[in-house]
């Protein structure tokens, strides 16, 4: 989170990605660094544990909302 | 009312200790109300500026204060003399390099390990001996309780927002223990460290779990050691390639050592070279390779993997230097203890801080 709002404010688009177990943290993190309501995306829990080829399909599906949330359109 | 009964209204004090648990200012136990003029008792006891910033976590945008420091120490039970302790101790887990780092913040969920050593001890009553890990001891349960309060009140980190431990530790509420210098056959840590015997200082270091070690049938020290080594070579404490650790010897088990000959040197190196673990164990549980970018541990097969050495067994200490030694508890019994320190730390010298003067 710190390291996403870090470089958007550094004016470097940004986004931040972790996984659903953090949303809490998250959004203390972001609260922490004066940005409430930081938008990020979430992940399903764990990501540990995965393997290449599941954590592709988690980037597929996280992809679009990554896009949405630098505000460019999908490809 | 009789003798030195001290007269109050039980409501008022209810009401201060519910007022601050509302605001979360605690450990989850009653934490004992500040005000400015006891504050000032504890600011009494330190040159320093009560700006003075103790240690900064910049990744929070939040620093500690002396001031902040003192107002925790209060709150855990501290008697003011004990505040030069606290700063040392925050001085120490600074030097140690992985709490500023945001390690507090960790899933793994570890807590500061505290060892006093030097006059200090005895100055203001911390226990060295029977029950060292244990309760009863105001100086060892309150200045490690003052650390705690601090990482919650002045950096926010709490269970469930900023600290995102696991499972975390008991010793989160508090570790804090003396050395037993008196019933060790060995120079105290400090000493070991350049320090002289007649100064006072804390080490800190960052902890994950606690090992009980039974052994009180054996005047051999290869047994005795061997002991320790199979406790040490457990795979389940690894996360990088190897470890560090910390051996809290009980007086006898130290004399058994050192009726045999055996100083710390003795113990480090013997615990090194036979702590090694077969790469077929450290495959059967998928921590048989390192990754190339985190230096974790994952199975061989794994896309970050680093090739494997071609050794069939490895060690799980960096070196000799990675095992502490120190001495504590009751000469009453074959028992000790194993602390593991987080990470791959150890190889470096321990965090030490000479305490100031005591006023």
């Amino acid at each position: 989170m710190a390291d996403g709002i870090l470089l958007e404010r550094a004016g470097v688009p940004a986004v931040s990605i972790c996984t659903d177990a953090f949303r809490v943290t998250a959004a203390a993190m972001a609260e922490a660094y004066g940005f409430p309501g930081y938008e990020y995306v979430a992940l399903p829990h764990p990501v540990a544990s995965l393997d290449e080829e599941q954590i592709r399909a988690r980037v597929s599906d996280a992809l679009p909302e990554v896009l949405r949330i630098l505000g460019v359109a999908e490809p | 009312m009789t003798g030195d009964v001290p007269l109050v209204d039980p409501d008022e004090v209810l009401r201060v200790m519910e007022y601050y648990a509302d605001r979360g200012w605690t450990d989850g136990l009653p934490v004992v109300p500040v005000t400015e003029s006891y504050l000032s008792r504890f600011l009494a006891r330190t040159d320093r500026d009560p700006a003075d910033v103790v240690l900064a976590m910049p990744h929070l945008n939040r620093t500690c204060t002396v001031r902040l420091a003192a107002i925790n120490a209060a709150m855990a039970g501290c008697r003011p003399e004990y505040f030069p302790v606290v700063l040392a101790a925050w001085e120490s887990l600074k030097k140690d390099g992985a709490v500023p780092r945001a390690i507090w913040q960790s899933t793994t969920g570890t807590a500061p390990f505290l060892i006093v050593n030097g006059p200090v001890r005895s100055a203001i009553g911390l226990n060295s001996k029977g029950n060292v890990f244990g309760s009863g001891f105001r100086a060892n349960a309150t200045i490690g309780r003052a650390i705690r309060l601090t990482a919650i009140n002045a950096f926010g980190l709490r269970p469930g927002q900023l600290d995102q431990a696991t499972q975390g530790t008991l010793a989160k509420y508090s570790a804090c223990i003396a050395e037993n210098e008196e019933d060790s056959p060995w120079p105290p840590l400090h000493v070991d460290h350049g320090f002289d015997p007649a100064d006072s200082t804390v080490t800190a270091m960052v902890i994950r779990s606690f090992l009980h070690i039974e052994a009180r049938h054996t005047t051999a020290p290869e047994q005795l050691a061997m002991d320790f080594v199979t406790s040490i070579r457990r795979t389940g404490v690894l996360v990088y390639s190897g470890i560090g650790t910390c051996l809290v010897l009980g007086p006898e088990h130290a004399h058994v050592f050192d009726r045999a000959g055996w100083g710390k040197a003795e113990i480090q190196r013997f615990l090194y070279e036979h702590a090694t673990i077969g790469r077929a164990v450290l495959a059967a549980v998928g921590k048989d390779a390192v990754s190339r970018h985190t230096r974790w541990r994952l199975p061989s097969d794994h896309p970050d993997a680093l090739p494997v050495e071609e050794a069939d067994s490895v060690h799980m200490l960096h070196s000799p230097a990675a095992v502490r030694v120190i001495v504590a508890g009751a000469n009453n019994a074959g028992v000790s203890a194993i602390i593991e320190p987080f990470g791959p730390g150890g190889a470096r010298a321990p965090a030490i801080t000479k305490i100031a003067a005591l006023r």
